[in-house]
């Protein structure tokens, strides 16, 4: 049979371990089970298209694949919000698994992708984590902090009264060595050391902003519908399988991460004192409230998630 | 005065005096920046907005160059061997490369229009912290694209009367020059 | 068909159409888009739009207008002139002092700027007409600017470096320190080159006569000159080392410097700021419209498959690993003659990176030479940005020929350069080693 070839573009630098270990990965295991009938043609983030047009660069058929965070679908997905992370919800990964594939949010976000002949899949749960030059140790440490941020979580820090301030990727090192800002999320602990943002801020402040899915593969529908019989389902369920395996591989990773930048650059971890967290805690469901009202669908799945959060005795 | 010259006239007076006026753009988008270095470092309170309007304004401000430098020859290219040649030789040649102008600009104002009417019905925003519509700005994409277009479709005109008669070159202007004026 | 046949097609349109005087950013997007419709259908156009709405986002890019705009104020103002007047009192007696001097702010230029196309219209505005009023030789001036102009890359801070990084994961640190004594090493050879073919060929240079040279009172006079902008200078670099700025929020700051100059020149007017205003648009648009078309230009040739092109090539070199290293450099010099900085670094860096690490060198070392030969590839004809930018900035007398020749001995050191960067790797790796 003909061989068929899908452009994909990620959303991931080739540094970034996620672009070997994720991307690589699902190219590999597709290629495998198709008996080399699909050939995925990998980019790297920015050689066709960047991270912001992939969304309707898939929903156009223009490329077949991508990789993206949901963030840069928001203005088509009224979940996407949700799906790239409500401040302090989760308090452990398993948790934003579960919420996902247990209790239906991938289904949700799959049928609004799909108005846009796009097929959404997660590609794992992680935490954002926060590094800073100074340790945060009580509310004042943290309301005098200027923090790097960037989309929802910009707001969120502002709104409870941090500085959050937006720099671009490419002079964000440069702006936290010199002092512009004085903390910044990128990822978490991969991430961060993929910048070398620990080469200028020694505290990896804890627990996570947010745990969500904040990677995602999307795929046309109309290159899916092309495939050959029973091919579209190989597709879908190396994707299925790709969220478990990915999920805690790159916990772990995190962990070895952090321990490596510990011992090797002196980073220590600064736990937020409780009231810190308590306080940040309440600031962030207002933020939910308001993704809430996006539409019916966002309404639902912030109900949902705090049934959820209130059977787990967060709430 | 000619028709063909009175269209020239009026496509490039038009690129000319809008130009003159997004040229001022450049004390926004410095006042901006140091808005935001103000809010920042002496009142250790960020704005939302100012990295993003700037980014804002800077685009518009790019894009919409395009058909003022194209009315002041101000896009570059190489004259090694194109400038040895007669002046209707130039201009049979420049009726054949426009044909790769048109290509250019013509598939760029399809997409960059259906892009912004994309945009629009889909209430495209930034999802920054600001958030703040993406429409405004990208229509200024096909704007200055049909800009452009007939910038380069007055010159056309004009290099298909040259190469019919070249003694049209003397009496046909296709842009303001502003080339001879040497550095103070 | 094969990629090569592809590449050779591609590049080939590109330089027919240069040659039959298309304006470069025409050609740029005319030859993308007809090679898609080709290689990929109709629908990959929205690439082409896609790409420019991306370089519309670029926030490194908004410092361009800013310097070129901070340029045109010194320039207008008279601050610039009288700056030179000084040089030329000062080092006047030298042959080719003003060149020399022309190399230190543009290196001071380079340390302010991440980005290149900007130094290089700054530096055709404010230098270029004060060296030739002098009768310094066109071609030595034009050169000097040229290579000057792009050393913004290499001498941190440095966008492109931060773009190495984040495709190789090589610290932006230890990125930022290899690139200083490099730096200084291409500025200490180039005004070495000046120097003794100045002194050899007084002509190309001309010193100040012995009974025009200046008195002391006049010379120590003239120093007021260099007071506006060291102030300039001091507020560009000061907000940046101080963590007031980021780099390209202190571009604005070089801006407001500019403005105050011309408020103590007493040159504030209306006219002069539409005027600067005026002349940094159509710059900027020039340069802008350049890098739109030529991003769409990488885009494309990407898509096509321009990576395995050269993974297949870099296996199948014989020879050691230097014969590799110098083979990855050629690919960059001749890749950069054709493409823009950032696409060379898409393509060619996951498949160069991989084998440099393996055969053991050092990433940053090699970071290093790809920086400073696409510096080159900036300035070799026939495409290179800062070619065409300086084309866009000079007057009609000068003409593409006369850039392409001047730059000929430049690109010679310059490449001098690289080969003792090769030879003793401790120039670019020692900084790093003592901070990191
Ligand atoms: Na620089
Ligand atoms: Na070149």
């Amino acid at each position: 049979a003909d061989t068929i070839t899908w452009k994909v573009q990620s959303h991931w630098p080739g540094s970034s371990s996620s672009y070997e270990d994720s991307l690589k990965r699902i190219k590999r295991v597709i290629e495998e089970r198709t008996d080399g009938q699909l050939k995925l043609e990998l980019y790297e983030a920015g050689q066709l298209f960047k991270a912001q047009e992939t969304f309707n660069a898939v929903s156009r058929g223009v490329i077949q694949m991508g990789t993206i965070s949901p963030a840069y679908a928001q203005d088509k997905m009224t979940l996407a919000g949700i799906a790239s992370g409500l401040p302090f919800a989760f308090r452990n990964v398993w948790e934003a698994s579960y919420f996902h594939k247990n209790l239906g949010f991938e289904d949700m976000l799959r049928e609004e992708a799909a108005k846009f002949n796009v097929y959404y899949s997660t590609d794992k749960v992680y935490p954002t984590e926060m590094v800073s030059k100074k340790p945060i140790n009580s509310w004042e440490d943290f309301k005098g902090l200027k923090i790097r941020s960037s989309g929802a979580l910009q707001k969120f820090l502002t709104e409870a009264g941090a500085a959050g301030t937006y720099v671009p990727g490419g002079e964000l090192y440069q702006a936290l060595s010199s002092g512009v800002v004085d903390a910044a999320h990128w990822g978490a602990a991969q991430g961060a050391a993929s910048m070398g943002l620990y080469e200028v801020a020694k505290y990896h402040v804890q627990p996570a902003l947010n745990i969500a899915g904040t990677d995602a593969f999307i795929v046309s529908q109309k290159a899916l519908d092309k495939l050959p019989e029973g091919m579209a389902k190989i597709v879908k369920d190396a994707l299925d399988e790709q969220f478990w395996i990915r999920t805690s591989e790159y916990l772990y990773k995190e962990k070895i991460t952090l321990a490596k930048v510990q011992a090797e650059q002196g980073v220590k971890i600064n736990t937020m004192p409780q009231d810190v967290q308590d306080r940040l805690a309440k600031v962030a469901q207002k933020t939910w409230d308001e993704e809430a009202k996006r539409s019916d669908k966002a309404a639902e799945a912030v109900d949902k998630l705090k049934g959820f959060l209130s059977d787990l005795g967060y709430l | 005065m000619s028709f063909l010259q009175k269209l020239i006239n009026g496509v490039t007076r038009l690129n000319d005096v809008l130009g003159r006026w997004i040229a001022l753009l450049v004390f926004v988008m410095t006042a901006l920046l140091l808005l935001e270095v103000v809010c920042r470092y002496l009142l250790n309170s960020p704005t939302v907005w100012t990295s993003e309007l700037t980014q804002f304004v800077f685009g518009v401000y790019a894009i919409m160059a395009g058909g003022y430098v194209m009315a002041h020859k101000g896009h570059v290219n190489v004259d090694l061997l194109y400038s040895r040649f007669s002046v209707r030789t130039q201009a049979i040649i420049d009726v054949f490369t426009s044909v790769l102008f048109y290509i250019f600009i013509l598939a760029f104002l399809y997409f960059a229009s259906s892009m912004a009417w994309e945009s629009f019905q889909g209430s495209e925003t930034t999802y920054s912290a600001w958030n703040p519509p993406v429409w405004p700005v990208k229509a200024f994409m096909p704007l200055a694209i049909v800009l452009v277009l007939l910038q380069g479709t007055v010159k056309l005109l004009r290099d298909i009367a040259v190469a019919i008669n070249p003694d049209n070159a003397l009496v046909l202007k296709d842009s303001i020059d502003d080339g001879t004026e040497e550095p103070h | 068909m094969s990629i090569e046949m592809i590449t050779l097609l591609f590049f080939g349109s590109l330089l027919l159409f240069l040659v039959l005087g298309l304006p470069l950013t025409f050609v740029l997007g005319g030859v993308s888009v007809v090679f898609l419709y080709f290689t990929w259908g109709p629908d990959a156009f929205y690439m082409v739009a896609s790409q420019i709405w991306s370089t519309m986002g670029s926030f490194s890019l908004v410092a361009i207008p800013l310097f070129v705009f901070m340029a045109m104020v010194l320039e207008r103002t008279g601050v610039a002139k009288d700056l030179y007047r000084m040089m030329f009192l000062w080092w006047g007696g030298l042959r080719g002092g003003l060149a020399i001097g022309t190399l230190v702010i543009c290196a001071i230029f380079a340390a302010m700027c991440g980005i290149s196309g900007a130094a290089v219209v700054a530096m055709g505005t404010i230098a270029l007409p004060s060296m030739l009023e002098r009768g310094y030789d066109k071609r030595m001036v034009l050169g000097c600017i040229n290579t000057g102009g792009g050393w913004g890359i290499l001498i941190p801070p440095s966008i492109l470096m931060i773009l190495y990084s984040l495709i190789t994961g090589v610290s932006v640190g230890q990125m930022f320190a290899a690139g200083v004594l490099p730096g200084l090493l291409l500025m200490v050879l180039t005004c070495a080159y000046i120097l003794i073919r100045c002194y050899f060929q007084p002509e190309l240079a001309p010193a100040l006569p012995k009974e025009e040279r200046a008195s002391w009172p006049e010379k120590l006079k003239a120093l007021r000159a260099v007071i506006l902008p060291m102030l300039i200078v001091v507020m560009v670099l000061g907000s940046i080392i101080a963590g007031i700025t980021t780099p390209t929020e202190a571009a604005a700051m070089g801006v407001f410097g500019a403005l105050l100059s011309a408020v103590v020149y007493r040159k504030m007017s209306w006219e002069l700021m539409r005027d600067a205003s005026i002349r940094t648009f159509k710059l900027t648009g020039m340069i802008m419209w350049i890098l739109f078309a030529a991003h769409a230009f990488s885009a494309a040739y990407q898509s096509m498959g321009a990576q395995e092109l050269f993974e297949g090539w870099i296996t199948s070199i014989p020879g050691g690993p230097w014969a590799v290293i110098i083979t990855m450099m050629v690919i960059i010099f001749f890749l950069a003659m054709v493409l823009d900085p950032v696409g060379i670094m898409l393509i060619t860096l996951p498949v160069f990176l991989p084998v440099v690490k393996a055969m053991g060198f050092d990433p940053v070392w090699f970071g290093i030479l790809f920086v400073i030969n696409m510096e080159i590839g900036y300035m070799t004809p026939p495409f290179g940005f800062n070619l065409f930018y300086l084309k866009g900035v000079v007057p009609p007398s000068i003409t593409m020929k006369d850039i392409y020749v001047s730059v000929i001995p430049f690109v010679l050191v310059e490449i001098v350069g690289i080969a003792l960067i090769m030879m003793f790797p401790e120039i670019a790796t020692y900084l790093p080693q003592l901070f990191f």
